[in-house]
């Protein structure tokens, strides 16, 4: 068994990054929807918060009705304030504190919507069902 | 006159040849010395008195000991010393879940709220430091002081990058304070950036694992018709390039570093604008500076293990920039997301 060592430690590298990947978890709240879609005159409000990632990540919201994607930031400077929802044409570097609406059209709010960072590494989904 | 060739062991660079030509020409004896990269060999000629060819490789390998060559009167074999992967593997391992942990804890959230001072700049960068933006300017500088490390130099290389990144943070910043106009880049210039450093990254990873002998013909560096105008190899490469690089770290694409440079812009003075990115960048030198004189740091025995395991984290940062920058630019759905 001349490669036991070289077996063992891929083995141990394997446990080290699957750990870190399955048990560094965020903060509450941030993987699963809760209550961040509401309604104002008339408009379906989703509200993604933007700070070190976007939290929620996911969201399930009404399909086929006028929408607003409200972007809130926090002293963001990271990566997260660069947003981009490519479904929508929208692109932009957002304050580092401040609310930011996009108007998402009937037509628009229909299937998966992903946004991500300007850098790629963040990224949040708005499921319309 | 006589004329000899010999091999050379450790010959991994362009550099390598000036370095290597320029070492044998100081020595007395010696008229005139020519190295090949392709063939690992180097012409020498000059006057030896009456010693074998045997004597005179190991005369010769005396000044070049200290980077890291060898003359030897037969092809030496490429080896890879697998058995360095043991332990290198598992350290990379090491390094990356704790950059994943980091990460998942949503570190960045540390990032303080409210108004802008330079105490806050200096945490925004410290905390970029161990975030994101290690992938790119970590990455970098990682490689890059392994990669000096193995040609045998010093601490200068090092001293140079961090010099040249403070001073570009303190004049563009305070350009960019003064003008209020940023150098913003589109986002066709970032995606091409990232995956150019991405590209990068994986090239140098692959270098320091030491395992393709032909990643090394990949590297860029200065062309060494150019390095030779300049002035002998020890000037150009070594101090142009580690600052020019430095400097260049301002202009990467780190989403901290970015909207530091949209904050500069509204303060609309160039000492306000200079202070806080240099502050910024004074907040990142602890964990850069840490990664760049750890190669310095280690023990002799070590350094296979070191420079592979380095290698490895060094090719996760590269395929991780290239990732990133095809998920920002739309072409691939996210894979992982923090």
């Amino acid at each position: 068994m001349k490669n036991l060592p070289i077996v063992a430690s891929v083995l141990l590298a394997a446990v080290i990054i699957g750990g870190a990947v399955a048990f560094g978890g965020k903060p509450d709240g941030a993987t699963q929807a809760a209550g961040n879609v509401s309604m104002e005159g008339g408009k379906q409000v989703i509200e993604i918060n933007v700070k070190g990632g976007y939290a929620p990540k996911l969201t399930t919201a009404k399909a086929g009705v006028p929408t607003v994607l409200r972007l809130k930031t926090d002293g963001t400077y990271d990566c997260s304030s660069g947003v981009s929802v490519p479904a929508l044409g929208f692109k932009k570097a957002l304050e580092a504190t401040g609310v930011t609406d996009v108007d998402v059209s009937p037509q628009l709010a229909r299937g998966t919507i992903e946004g991500v960072c300007s850098m790629g590494m963040y990224s949040f989904s708005v499921q319309f069902m | 006159m006589e004329a000899y060739t010999f091999h050379i062991q450790g010959m991994h660079c362009k550099s390598c040849t000036l370095l290597t030509e320029g070492e044998l020409m100081d020595l007395p004896e010696v008229t005139h010395a020519e190295s090949s990269l392709k063939t690992h060999t180097v012409e020498v000629t000059g006057e030896f008195g009456g010693r074998t060819q045997d004597e005179i490789a190991s005369y010769l390998t005396e000044p070049l000991k200290k980077h890291g060559y060898s003359l030897h009167l037969d092809k030496q074999a490429h080896r890879v010393r697998w058995a360095d992967f043991t332990y290198a593997i598992p350290v990379a391992a090491a390094f990356i879940g704790l950059f994943i942990i980091l990460q998942k804890l949503g570190i960045v959230n540390l990032a303080g709220s409210g108004e802008m001072t330079y105490a806050t700049a200096f945490i925004i960068g410290l905390i970029a430091s161990v975030s994101t933006c290690m992938a790119v300017v970590g990455g970098l500088v990682l490689s890059m002081s392994a990669s000096y490390a193995k040609e045998g130099q010093g601490a200068r290389p090092q001293i140079l990058f961090h010099i040249g990144r403070l001073v570009s943070f303190f004049v563009l910043g305070g350009a960019i304070g003064a003008l209020g106009s940023a150098f913003q880049l589109g986002a066709t210039g970032t995606f091409a950036l990232s995956f150019i450093i991405g590209i990068l990254l994986l090239i140098l990873g692959l270098n320091l694992l030491d395992v393709f002998p032909w990643t090394k013909k990949l590297l860029p560096t200065l062309p060494a018709s150019l390095g030779k105008h300049i002035g002998r190899l020890k000037g150009a490469n070594s101090t142009l390039t580690p600052l020019l690089i430095g400097a260049a770290t301002f202009v990467l694409p780190c989403g901290f570093t970015q909207s530091m440079q949209l904050y500069t812009l509204t303060t609309g003075s160039f000492l306000e604008g200079a202070l806080t990115m240099t502050v910024f960048a004074l907040g990142t030198l602890p964990v850069l500076a840490l990664l760049s004189f750890s190669s310095l740091s280690i023990k002799k025995m070590q350094t296979g293990v070191f420079y592979k395991a380095a290698g490895l984290v060094v090719i996760f940062f590269g395929v991780f920039n290239l990732m990133n920058s095809l998920v920002a630019a739309g072409l691939i759905p996210p894979l992982v997301s923090f």
